[in-house]
């Protein structure tokens, strides 16, 4: 399997300190990845660069075979738009346009028109047919988290990254969109990195990355809920691990 | 909770209201130091040293509402004098003179008050200076003054008269004295309707007697005929005209304080509202914390109150400031006289003050009312839909300035134009309340067409966050749109009166000169006569009568208004473009008047400039009544009714004249075109102009740090952006299209609302449907606007990398 994004050797500082700690990792194609660890451990800054939202401070990152480490603010974002799909907490869906312009945004800022069969089959898939001509405002969370789902894949990307997708979510909300994204794996191969807290979700995930201090700690593959719960409750306790 | 407020403050939202109450205490302070001098501005006291005077009632008194000032001299009788002198307690009492007299030979430095009253009586002396050197003048050719070589003979003109005076006498105090009998012959009290008349007996006190004791005695004594003036009402009796002329100063900014007042409310409004929507999730979040609505509201008021306050002191000082430009500017048009200087007390910046925190204080809690009553759970992301009520109460507005503005189609008189010119600012408030949902409506339009979905991205979204951020931008919308309202209606309203005026008064005064005589304050006696003998000319005399109300929307009770005098000599040269009657007959207690007003044959009540009551005939009637007022009164009655008796211009056919005048000193010769009501109302529009310049002006300070205030604020959203993947250069493409849309609709919106009255005007007062220019104003005001909503939004865009 093809790697969709590679990261070698990447740190990340801000200032004195080390957010990321010589991480090396691929991410295959098809797969569900998780990421946890405790709150610091760097999992948001691993995401943030493996997306190329941010620059590492050293290392190379690899996003559909470009370095990107040394391109401009611009061309890392056409890169991305290209590349990469988003979902995040708190859904970022604008609430000035509507539901159906929301999800054909980056379509839009890209340039590209949209494949309306794909959007059709997405939309028929989370089951926002009817929700499409409404304000994000008049959604519910899980609606809203939905529609940014169908948002991340309109462009057909090689990932879709998610940021606590179902942080701000109920449970039956978060066990909904969970299946959505282990679904959109199974069934379109879709490659899904996701961080999260909850051991619940990472239970979905093919693989789930344990972090701590900046470093990939621990490869999980298909772990236990019961596993990994002993595992991050160690980790809080600062137990150092090496 | 006050400490919960000022931390919860943003400081961006809060600098726009500091700016907001910054200029507007300006505003408002400067306004009022002039209304504050139009009460009490006051030429220097020429008699110090008389404690008590007393003089003819100068003012008439109105119910429930300031008392009609006169401007023109009204004498006492010279009897008064001695009953005065035997009052107890009087030391001493003068009847005092004043006269127009000036030197002419050489160069006098200006007296205060002016040429036209600066002769007098050389018993006025022991009041106002002292002797400092030779002799009293005696003799009829002899004279004194302040700065002169004894034994210079000086070529005066004095009541009008010419002739050549030695000089006796130097003393220390301004102007010309001459001796007693001299004075009283130039002042014209030794016949006619003034004969044996003073203008005033001025009194000095005897030991140990108060002024205040003094006046009192005066009064049981003399009854209400007179006016009995200690302190600083002396100045006033002794100079009527100043208080008359300081009354202009009531209504020049009168006429535009009610739109600087909403402008700065509408200004300060709208910088709180932007502080509150940029909290909108923490006071949500207050509110879920269990405070109260009403807590909710004081928060926001404590936080309005905290950066008000801290403008007050600085705006005062900029006002101070913006009160004395005014304040030369006024002296420049000659509405201020150079020698009457503004009054700068602490009042003006102390109701400034108060005015404005109220203003802050009902802005916070009308900004606030529906975040505070926002329910708990809901509403952090809610973008916020304008109320029904807000939508119809500005759609109303701007109807009811609809039919205002078509006054001009009915009445054709100055006072129609109030109709037009009191629909701008209602119109204005209408887009201001009615502005997001019109925005949200076109927008909402622009959105949905197939163009726009097809526009780039940057663009598309522009269109779209207009629509669905209607309320933040509807803000800068109205705001703008403002701007471009009253600029326009305003000038070219007054342009219009201008050129209409001008249409009547250009065939009106047709081939023909004026003769002026400015720093004599009136045609020298005798020249009239000598310029006839050569071509038909006619004398013209300007002074105000008071008359009650004449035409349609006149203020109902009793309206001062400047006048022409012309006389039967006018007849054939002046032409009234006359209805009935003949300028033949403009003699003794006669008036003609605008066809509207009256007919031929009808009487008319008319107090003259001096208090004098008439009862006159109509004699003509005409149409030309925007260049000369609805009311000419007879030569004959104007003249001796005025503090000088002189006549103000002579109007003549083209001759050589030039030999003539050169006899003459001080004769000034123009081309005729302008209608004598043309001075006064250009003066007033002018500063009208200046303070609506300085309006408009912080009006777009204020809409521009709103903008960035806005711009800046949106870092959130511009970072969601980002992560959908908009590069920087698409996101400061979107952020340029929606400055061009909010340019776009405020200058179409500002132009509608402004064309409407505008072209009623024109139809009405220029039989055509297009207001007089300079109409290059339209696209200078939509540039301005341009530029200014380019500047505001660059600036922030440009820091987005």
């Amino acid at each position: 399997m093809r790697p969709v994004v590679t990261l070698d050797r990447v740190t990340k500082r801000y200032g004195d300190l080390v957010a990321l700690d010589e991480v090396t990792l691929a991410v295959p194609q098809g797969r569900f990845v998780a990421v946890m660890g405790p709150s610091g451990s760097g999992k948001s800054t691993l995401l943030h660069c493996a997306a190329a939202l941010d620059r590492p401070t050293s290392g190379t990152v690899k996003m559909g075979g470009t370095d990107v480490g040394r391109l401009s603010e611009t061309k890392r974002t056409v890169l991305r738009r290209k590349h990469a799909g988003f979902v995040f907490q708190s859904y970022n869906l604008l609430p000035a346009i509507s539901v159906q312009d929301n999800i054909t945004l980056p379509l839009r800022l890209a340039g590209v028109r949209p494949d309306r069969e794909w959007l059709d089959e997405l939309v028929h898939r989370v089951g926002l047919r009817d929700r499409l001509h409404h304000k994000p405002a008049a959604l519910s969370g899980g609606q809203q988290q939905r529609a940014a789902i169908v948002r991340a894949l309109a462009a057909r990307p090689d990932v879709v990254f998610a940021d606590e997708p179902t942080g701000a979510l109920d449970l039956r909300s978060a066990g909904q969109v969970l299946d959505l994204l282990r679904e959109l794996v199974d069934e379109l191969g879709q490659t899904v990195v996701m961080v999260t807290h909850d051991p619940a979700a990472a239970t979905r995930a093919h693989e789930t990355l344990v972090m701590a201090d900046g470093r990939v700690i621990d490869v999980l593959d298909a772990p236990a809920p019961e596993e990994l719960a002993v595992r991050l409750t160690r980790l809080a306790g600062g137990e150092p691990v090496r | 909770m006050i400490r919960i407020a000022l931390a919860m403050a943003r400081i961006g939202g809060l600098v726009v209201v500091f700016v907001a109450v910054l200029g507007g205490m300006a505003l408002l302070t400067a306004t009022g130091v002039i209304v504050d001098s139009g009460f009490r501005s006051q030429l220097p006291l020429r008699l110090v040293q008389a404690e008590v005077m007393v003089s003819a009632r100068q003012s008439i008194p109105v119910k429930e509402d300031l008392p009609v000032a006169l401007p023109e001299r009204a004498p006492v009788p010279g009897s008064l004098v001695g009953v005065v002198r035997e009052v107890p307690g009087v030391a001493a009492a003068v009847g005092d003179l004043s006269f127009p007299a000036a030197v002419v030979s050489g160069t006098s430095p200006p007296v205060p008050g002016g040429p036209a009253t600066a002769g007098h009586g050389w018993s006025s002396l022991s009041l106002s200076g002292r002797l400092t050197a030779g002799r009293v003048p005696r003799g009829q050719d002899e004279i004194s003054l302040r700065d002169g070589r004894l034994g210079e003979r000086l070529r005066v003109v004095a009541g009008g008269r010419p002739a050549t005076y030695r000089v006796t006498a130097l003393v220390d105090a301004p102007g010309l004295y001459f001796s007693d009998a001299a004075a009283a012959t130039l002042a014209g009290r030794t016949s006619g309707g003034r004969a044996g008349t003073v203008d005033l007996v001025a009194v000095r006190a005897a030991a140990g007697v108060s002024p205040d004791e003094l006046a009192r005695t005066l009064r049981q004594r003399l009854g209400d005929r007179y006016e009995i003036a200690t302190g600083r009402y002396r100045s006033d009796a002794e100079s009527p005209g100043a208080v008359a002329g300081r009354g202009l100063l009531l209504v020049l900014p009168g006429s535009i304080g009610g739109v600087s007042l909403m402008i700065v409310g509408f200004v300060v409004g709208g910088g709180l509202s932007l502080s509150i929507n940029r909290q909108r999730r923490e006071l949500a979040l207050l509110r879920a914390a269990g405070a109260t609505p009403r807590q909710v509201r004081r928060v926001v008021a404590v936080q309005g109150l905290a950066a008000a306050a801290p403008a007050l002191a600085p705006g005062a000082a900029l006002g101070y400031f913006l009160a004395a430009r005014l304040g030369d500017l006024l002296v420049g048009i000659g509405a201020l006289r150079a020698d009457q200087p503004l009054v700068y007390g602490p009042l003006p910046a102390i109701a400034a003050a108060l005015l404005l925190l109220g203003v802050v204080r009902v802005a916070s809690w009308a900004a606030s009312l529906r975040v505070s009553r926002m329910p708990v759970v809901s509403g952090v992301a809610d973008l916020g839909e304008p109320s029904p009520f807000r939508t119809n109460a500005g759609l109303l507005l701007i109807l009811a300035s609809l039919v205002l503005s078509g006054a001009p189609l009915a009445v054709r008189t100055e006072a129609a134009a109030i109709g037009p010119a009191t629909a701008a600012p209602l119109a204005v408030i209408g887009l201001a309340l009615a502005g997001p949902r019109l925005v949200q409506r076109a927008a909402g339009a622009l959105a949905r067409s197939r163009f726009v979905a097809r526009l780039s991205g940057p663009c598309w979204l522009a269109v779209h966050n207009t629509h669905g951020h209607a309320l933040r931008t509807a803000g800068a919308v109205a705001a703008l749109g403002m701007v471009v309202t009253l600029g326009l209606s305003v000038t070219l309203t007054q342009t219009t009166l201008a050129e209409a005026r001008s249409a009547q008064a250009a065939p009106a005064m047709r081939g023909l000169v004026t003769i002026t005589a400015p720093s004599l304050s009136g045609i020298p006696r005798g020249l009239l006569e000598e310029v006839r003998e050569l071509t038909p000319a006619a004398g013209m005399v300007t002074t105000t009568v008071v008359t009650g109300p004449l035409a349609f929307a006149d203020n109902p009770r009793l309206t001062a208004r400047p006048v022409l005098g012309l006389g039967p000599d006018a007849e054939g040269l002046v032409d009234l473009d006359l209805v009935d009657g003949a300028l033949s007959r403009l003699t003794g207690a006669a008036v003609a008047l605008d066809e509207q007003v009256g007919r031929v044959g009808e009487r008319l009540d008319v107090i003259m400039g001096d208090g004098a009551r008439v009862e006159a005939t109509v004699v003509a009637t005409y149409r030309r009544g925007l260049a000369f007022g609805p009311i000419v009164v007879s030569r004959d009655l104007a003249a001796a009714h005025t503090t000088t008796g002189l006549d103000s211009a002579i109007m003549a056919r083209p001759a050589a004249l030039a030999p003539l005048l050169a006899r003459w000193p001080a004769v000034e010769v123009t081309g005729a075109t302008q209608g004598p009501q043309a001075g006064v109302a250009s003066g007033q529009a002018l500063v009208n102009l200046a303070v609506l310049a300085v309006l408009l002006a912080y009006l777009l300070v204020a809409v521009a740090n709103r903008l960035v205030a806005t711009t800046t604020a949106r870092r959130d959203e511009l970072d969601v952006l980002r992560r959908l993947g908009a590069t920087p250069r698409q996101l400061r493409r979107m952020i340029r299209w929606e400055a061009v849309l909010i340019a776009a609709g405020a200058s179409g919106a500002g132009i509608v609302l402004a064309a409407v009255p505008l072209v009623m005007l024109g139809i009405g007062f220029l039989s055509r449907p297009v207001p007089a220019g300079p109409l290059w104003l339209v696209p200078g005001s939509v540039l301005v606007v341009g530029l200014v909503v380019w500047l505001a939004v660059e600036l922030p865009a440009r820091r987005i990398r």
